[in-house]
C-alpha cells in the first residue's frame, strides 16, 4: 500500500514539475548574431505583406547608407521613437517596457531581415492602428501625419543601423524577406517563367511554340500589362491584377481547353496575401523596382455614356490612328500588316481579334480597354496612344472597339 | 512526501493566480474623473476592444518619460503628471489588479501625449 502511494506521489510530482516548467518557460527563441534573440511571439514580428497602397513605397537605395539621412533619422528617432523602442533600438524604452505588446527590437537581425522596406514604411506611417496590429493591441502611433516621407525614410535608415547590416535593406541582400513569395513562385510559376524568372521554364514554350506571346522574362523591364506610361515598370497593383486575372490568349490550337482561353492561368483562388507575397518576390528579380524615383499611373477618367455618335467618332479614329492596319477593317486581327508583325524577340505575333472581347489580354471592361490604349503593350507592336488621343477621343475609340463584337454598330 | 507535493501544487496554483490577477493594459484614454480618481481606457487585445475603468489607489502616480537633463545619466527619467493634465486620446499603460469587481492601479505610465 505504501509503495503504491509512493508511486502515485512521484507521478504527481513529475506532472507538477512539468507544469511548472511549462508555465515558467520563455517563448521559443533563436539566437541572433547581433546578440538579440529572435522571438516569433513578439507583436512586432507579424510580417504580413504591405497593403497595395503601400506596396510600391520602396525606399530609395541611397537612404540606407547616406550619413545625412542616418543623422536626420537619429534626431527624429531620439525624440519620437526611443521612448518605446529604446535608445539602443532594442525595444526596451521605458514606455515600451510598460506595454503588453512589446515594441520591435531593431537589434534582432533575423527579424529585421524578414521585414521588407515597404512593410517598414507602412508600419511607421500607419503605426498599430491598422490590422492585423490593431486587433493585437499595438500601441504604435501613426506617423504619416507628422513625419514627411523623407523623414520616415530617415528613421528607417537610422533604425537599420542597429542591425549592424552594411548596405541597403533590399531583398537581394535579405532573401529571407521574400522567402514566402519564392516558395509560392517555385510551386506555381517555375514551369513557365523558369527558376530564375527569365521566362525559360520547360512548359511555357510549348504553349505557343516559336510564336509570341512567350512567358515573361521577369528580370527584364518589359511588362505588357501596366497602368503606368509606356516604357515604365508596372505598379504592384498591376502585377497583382495580372496574377489574379491571368492572361487570355488570342487563340490558336494550343489554347483549346484552357480555362477562359487563358494562356496564363488566373491565380484568383490564391489568398490575396499570398499573391502579394508572390509579387514581392517577382519584384525582387528586378532592381529597377527600387530605382524608380516616382510612379505615375495613367489616369482613367469617369466613363461617359455610350452614344451612337461616340461610336461613329470612334470608328473614324480607328481608321485615322491606323488601328485597322494591324487589327483589320472589322477588327478580326487580319490587317494587312498582321502577317509581318513581330515582337521585340523577333517572334511572330498575332494582333488581337477585337471581335472577341472575352479574349482581350488586358481585360474586356471599357476601363481595361482604355488603359490598354493609353499604355500600349511593351515589347509588342501595340503602341501607347497617350500622346495621340485626348481622353474623350480615347473613350470614343474604346466604345467602337467594344462594338466590333456586335458588328461595329452598337 | 504527500505533504511536500501538496505544498508544491499549492505554490504552483498560487503563482498562476497571482499572474492572472495582475495584467498590464494599454490604450487610449477615453475620459478622466479627477473626483472619483478614475481613468477610462479603451484597450484592444486579441481582437477585442473594451473600455476599462481604472481606479487609482490613494497616492497613485501618473508619470511620463522625458529626456534626462543630467549629462551623467543620459536616457529617460520619469516625470510626474497631475491627473488633471491627462487628456482623452493620450496613450497610457497601466498594470492593474483586481480588487473586488474593480481594476485598481497605483501607477499610470503615459506612452504618448496626443
Amino acid at each position: 500500500m505504501r509503495t503504491t502511494v509512493s508511486w502515485w506521489s512521484a507521478a504527481i510530482a513529475m506532472v507538477a514539475l512539468a507544469l511548472g516548467i511549462w508555465i515558467g518557460a520563455p517563448t521559443v527563441t533563436c539566437a541572433d548574431p547581433n546578440g538579440e534573440e529572435h522571438d516569433d511571439d513578439k507583436g512586432g514580428h507579424v510580417h504580413v505583406p504591405a497593403p497595395l497602397e503601400y506596396a510600391d513605397s520602396h525606399a530609395p537605395l541611397r537612404i540606407w547608407t547616406d550619413p545625412k539621412m542616418i543623422a536626420r533619422g537619429k534626431e527624429i528617432y531620439t525624440t519620437t521613437c526611443a521612448v518605446c523602442h529604446g535608445d539602443a533600438g532594442d525595444g526596451k524604452g521605458p514606455a515600451g517596457l510598460a506595454l503588453p505588446l512589446k515594441p520591435s527590437s531593431f537589434r534582432d537581425r533575423a527579424g529585421v531581415a524578414e521585414m521588407r522596406d515597404n512593410y517598414w514604411f507602412w508600419r511607421i506611417s500607419e503605426g498599430g492602428q491598422v490590422e492585423p496590429f490593431k486587433s493585437k493591441g499595438s500601441a504604435m502611433p501613426p506617423w504619416k501625419g507628422t513625419l514627411s516621407v523623407e523623414d520616415r525614410w530617415a528613421v528607417m535608415a537610422y533604425q537599420h543601423t542597429f542591425t549592424g547590416h552594411q548596405g541597403p535593406h533590399v531583398p537581394w541582400e535579405h532573401p529571407e524577406s521574400v522567402a514566402m513569395g519564392h516558395d509560392i513562385y517555385r510551386m506555381s510559376c517555375v514551369g513557365c517563367h523558369g527558376a530564375q524568372g527569365k521566362g525559360d521554364g520547360s512548359v511555357g514554350a510549348t504553349l505557343s511554340p516559336r510564336r509570341a506571346p512567350q512567358p515573361r522574362d521577369l528580370t527584364s523591364s518589359l511588362f505588357k500589362f501596366r497602368s503606368t506610361p509606356s516604357g515604365q515598370l508596372p505598379t504592384t497593383g498591376d502585377l497583382v491584377r495580372t496574377i489574379s486575372e491571368g492572361i487570355r490568349s488570342s487563340g490558336g490550337p494550343f489554347t483549346i481547353g484552357l480555362s477562359g482561353y487563358r494562356i496564363m492561368p488566373s491565380f484568383r483562388h490564391m489568398p490575396e496575401e499570398q499573391r502579394l507575397e508572390l509579387v514581392e518576390y517577382v519584384k525582387s528579380l528586378n532592381k529597377a523596382f527600387w530605382e524608380r524615383a516616382e510612379i505615375r499611373t495613367v489616369e482613367i477618367p469617369p466613363r461617359p455614356r455610350v452614344t451612337p455618335e461616340r461610336v461613329a467618332r470612334g470608328k473614324q479614329l480607328y481608321a485615322d490612328a491606323e488601328c485597322l492596319t494591324c487589327h483589320g477593317d472589322r477588327g478580326r486581327g487580319d490587317g494587312k500588316s498582321a502577317p509581318e508583325l513581330k515582337d521585340d524577340l523577333q517572334l511572330p505575333i498575332q494582333p488581337t481579334d477585337l471581335t472577341r472581347p472575352q479574349r482581350f489580354k488586358n481585360g474586356r471592361r471599357p476601363e481595361d480597354v482604355y488603359r490598354t490604349l493609353m499604355t500600349g503593350f511593351a515589347g509588342t507592336p501595340m503602341p501607347s496612344y497617350a500622346d495621340a488621343l485626348e481622353p474623350e477621343q480615347a473613350w470614343d475609340l474604346v466604345f467602337y472597339v467594344l462594338s466590333l463584337s456586335q458588328g461595329g454598330t452598337k | 512526501m504527500i505533504r511536500m507535493i501538496s505544498v508544491l501544487l499549492t505554490a504552483l496554483l498560487g503563482w498562476s493566480v497571482a499572474l492572472a490577477d495582475e495584467a498590464p493594459i494599454s490604450g487610449a484614454v477615453k475620459s478622466v474623473d479627477t473626483v472619483a480618481q478614475t481613468v477610462t481606457i479603451e484597450s484592444t487585445a486579441k481582437g477585442k476592444t473594451r473600455q476599462v475603468i481604472v481606479y487609482l489607489k490613494p497616492g497613485a502616480r501618473v508619470v511620463k518619460f522625458v529626456r534626462s537633463t543630467d549629462p551623467a545619466k543620459p536616457g529617460f527619467v520619469e516625470q510626474a503628471v497631475p491627473l488633471t493634465d491627462v487628456k482623452p486620446g493620450w496613450l497610457v499603460s497601466v498594470a492593474t489588479k483586481h480588487e473586488g469587481d474593480k481594476e485598481v492601479a497605483d501607477l499610470v505610465k503615459v506612452v504618448l501625449e496626443r
